[in-house]
């Protein structure tokens, strides 16, 4: 495993011990805040359990960070993402659907992805792990959706997905920046090339997400052109 | 195939989990009542918006909004 391969992969997984630390920060807030206007969901238990499942998975992502060479993040912020004008209930709903719809149903299309792949053994068993529980977590965000959805008029979450999405993917992603010189390195150590990152975020959006909010009848215009201009 | 496999899963999974328990398909009634006071407790337009204050718990940001980065 040459150096740039091994700072590839130990950023990645930093990253993620960063990432995985924040849902756990996030899916405990949730939860308390659900229990408040809605007593009847299973929401908050499964939120709290998924609260349990993030700090696990940071723990996993954190000793992979270290076998490949760096120092695991520490402690994470919690960091409320919901635009100020919301009330309470919406307020949950949009960081619902951020964190669970979008990122979480993305991450899920990016285990099986990889899983798909030959990992070695040792990373392969921490992807594993993680795909079985983010499922439950993706889960959670349509569940709420539809909750919600039964409920009250949820089309004021249209013209938000734009900035959920900008939010979610960084602009490398549509830069056409170069290829990763060694793309079939990375995968084996449970990393996306960014070609390849870019395909599946992109055809999860397009028939798994966007169809979803469809179902709920949150039109998806907005999020379509957001798409097309960063496609464009 | 894949793609298909998690909008089942996910989507169609998580919609069971959620109008399945609690007051949510009973509420299903009540729909369209709730509908008209969805201003209350919804969203208000990125573009208008009616600025309210909000308890700690409940996760606000900015005026724009953002999204949550993943794998």
């Amino acid at each position: 495993m040459n150096d740039g391969l091994r700072r590839g992969a130990a950023d990645a997984w930093a990253f993620r011990t960063r990432v995985e630390r924040e849902a756990a920060r996030r899916f405990a807030r949730l939860a308390a805040a659900i229990s408040g206007f809605d007593p009847g969901s299973p929401l908050p238990a499964l939120l709290r359990r998924a609260a349990q499942d993030e700090d696990r998975h940071a723990g996993l992502c954190a000793e992979l960070t270290i076998a490949y060479g760096q120092l695991a993040p520490g402690e994470a912020a919690d960091a409320p993402i919901a635009p100020r004008t919301l009330g309470l209930r919406g307020a949950v709903l949009y960081e619902m659907v951020a964190a669970c719809c979008i990122t979480e149903t993305e991450s899920v299309a990016t285990l099986a992805t990889l899983l798909a792949g030959e990992a070695e053994p040792r990373v392969e068993k921490v992807l594993r792990e993680i795909a079985r529980d983010e499922v439950v977590h993706g889960r959670m965000g349509w569940a709420h959706l539809a909750r919600e959805a039964a409920l009250h008029d949820v089309s004021f979450l249209s013209a938000w997905v734009p900035s959920m999405l900008s939010g979610t993917v960084g602009d490398d992603l549509f830069s056409g920046a170069g290829a990763d010189p060694d793309p079939e390195g990375l995968l084996r150590h449970g990393v996306l090339p960014r070609s390849r990152k870019k395909e599946i975020f992109l055809r999860t959006l397009e028939e798994v997400v966007l169809p979803g909010l469809e179902k709920f009848a949150v039109d998806t215009g907005p999020a379509r052109a957001w798409l097309a201009r960063h496609q464009g | 195939m894949l793609f298909k496999k998690l909008f089942r899963l996910l989507v169609v999974g998580g919609a069971v989990v959620g109008t399945g328990s609690g007051c949510a398909a009973s509420a299903q009634s009540q729909q369209t009542t709730e509908k008209k006071a969805d201003g209350r407790d919804g969203g208000a337009d990125p573009d208008g918006g009616s600025a309210s204050a909000q308890g700690a718990d409940g996760g606000m940001a900015a005026d724009a909004g953002g999204g949550v980065t993943g794998w």
